[in-house]
């Protein structure tokens, strides 16, 4: 059985060596968050430069999805502070 | 291997694609020590870029780019004693001692390192013209779907458009169709038909026409439509999927798909790179698409002339001339490729998302002082401040103003995101050498 990380609360199984971002795509999850935020989080650009993919892991800090390696039991989230505005 | 050789600075060369381990193999081979930084787990940069453990290889890509990067990594393995590889390393920033800071995203550690010169080599960021619901979770940029199908080797679930400009889009979507999910249409904005003499130009480059004709062969094989003239006007999100309208030569047209894959060609990718200056203390040079789009057969030998450059400073003979006429014809491709792909400058509507990172649109734009300086466009306007440091909004305001936005200066540090932990952990007086 494929090791599994967690988006918020919901298990995400990846192949080892495979990108969060894949494995995110693959179980159907484009939308990368915050819910109610202006701008939602997405994979784009691939290669670690529009920022758009940026996510949470508990306990560490934020990482480009599209660069980053699953891991068995991170947990994962929006990052909050994106998609929020200044005023 | 001297013992001189062992104790002087290292040539920093940041970036793993053809130019950075061109780069750093010639440095290599002159007995130079090169510290060469990836950020990601292997070499090979976006056109390289191999399918993960277990994952399908769906496509080996044209026969010249591997023999190309074969040749490079052999040379590489045997240089191997004079180059310090660091993979899942992100460059951060110089610190105020002239330190260059990066964070090994393995370890979760930042570390500093002092150079004698820098290379940077981080390729290309794709343009792309922004439209309404660019920003929308769905959308994607064709390079970065090309990465992800090299990667995965299963291509996304579901309809797939793919529009905007340039040969990369011919290649994804011959990519997309022989790895099983042929996509709906390919929209190009240009009409290269229009300008047969710059397209008669073109048909005397041999290896990329072979490569263009391939891919349109697998296109017509897989009835996949290429259509001129075309370009999306706005998509829109509708349950599952997206709601694409897109305009086909003089006819407007509503698709579904749950994918769109966009792209208007390449960009250096230079957003907050310490740029070369005339007498700086630590020389830094730009080499490959990040110094000039000329694509990935010209950024191995620009990664050489980077390198000759640097050995030259050194009072090492590098013969650089052979290298600069090679470019030029590279140069020379690329001008009449743009040109025959030249398409009218559209205006986006006031709805439009411009800035993705703050949520900035056109109207936002528009409300600025006509006369805003740069500065003003970043701080009152919020364009260009964003995660991505101005990255994709940057060339969409500079089309625009018809302007270049220039960079922020100095450049903001750290380039990319770190922990605070990793970056408390970094104790100040701690160098490696």
């Amino acid at each position: 059985m494929n090791p599994c990380f967690y988006w918020i609360d919901r298990p995400v199984s990846f192949r080892p060596g495979e990108t969060i971002a894949a494995a995110l795509l693959r179980a159907g999850i484009a939308d990368l968050g915050p819910e109610g935020g202006a701008v939602r989080g997405r994979v784009f650009c691939g290669i670690g430069a529009c920022q758009a993919c940026v996510v949470a892991v508990a306990g560490e800090g934020a990482v480009e999805a599209c660069l980053t390696p699953a891991r068995s039991g991170m947990r994962l989230a929006p990052p909050p502070s994106l998609g929020l505005r200044h005023e | 291997m001297s013992e001189l050789a062992m104790t002087e600075l290292p040539i920093l060369v940041v970036g793993g694609g053809p130019a950075g381990v061109a780069a750093a193999v010639t440095l290599a081979e002159a007995g130079l020590r090169v510290l060469l930084i990836e950020q990601r787990d292997r070499l090979g940069g976006a056109i390289h870029r191999q399918p993960a453990p277990g994952a399908p290889q769906v496509w080996r890509g044209p026969a010249r780019h591997r023999r190309n990067w074969t040749e490079l990594t052999s040379r590489l393995e045997r240089a191997a004693a004079r180059i310090e590889l660091r993979t899942s390393s992100v460059f951060l920033g110089i610190d105020g001692a002239g330190r260059f800071l990066f964070e090994d995203r393995r370890a979760g550690r930042v570390f500093a390192r002092r150079v004698r010169a820098a290379i940077v080599a981080v390729g290309a960021v794709e343009r792309i013209r922004p439209f309404e619901g660019w920003e929308l979770p769905g959308v994607t940029s064709a390079g970065g779907a090309q990465v992800l199908l090299k990667e995965t080797g299963r291509p996304p679930e579901g309809p797939i458009v793919v529009a905007g400009t340039g040969p990369l889009l011919l290649a994804v979507a011959a990519q997309l169709a022989r790895a099983g999910n042929p996509p709906l249409a390919v929209l190009e904005r240009g009409n290269p038909w229009r300008r047969p003499k710059t397209l008669a130009g073109l048909a005397t480059a041999g290896p990329q026409l072979t490569e263009a004709a391939a891919y349109a062969t697998t296109l017509a094989w897989k009835r996949v439509p290429y259509r001129t003239a075309s370009e999306v006007l706005g998509v829109s999100e509708v349950g599952q999927g997206l709601a694409i309208r897109v305009r086909l030569g003089k006819i407007e047209r509503l698709l579904q798909a749950r994918h769109l894959l966009v792209h208007d060609g390449l960009e250096p990718n230079r957003a907050g790179i310490p740029l070369p200056a005339p007498g700086a203390e630590i020389p830094v040079l730009l080499a490959g698409d990040g110094r000039e789009i000329l694509g990935a057969d010209a950024a191995i030998l620009d990664g050489r002339r980077a390198a000759a450059a640097v050995l030259a400073s050194l009072g090492q003979a590098a013969p650089v001339a052979p290298l600069e006429a090679a470019l030029g014809k590279a140069r020379a491709f690329q001008r009449d490729l743009a040109e025959a792909l030249r398409s009218p400058s559209t205006l986006p509507t006031p709805e439009t998302m411009i800035c993705r990172c703050e949520g900035r649109r056109y109207a936002d734009f528009t409300a600025l002082p006509a006369d805003a300086s740069a500065r003003e466009i970043r701080l009152m306007g919020r364009f260009g401040l964003g995660a991505c440091q101005g990255r994709f909004c940057g060339p969409m305001l500079a089309e625009l103003r018809g302007e270049a936005l220039p960079s922020a200066s100095p450049p903001r540090w750290p380039l990319r995101p770190v922990s605070l932990a990793a970056l408390a952990n970094f104790s100040m007086d701690q160098t490696e050498t």
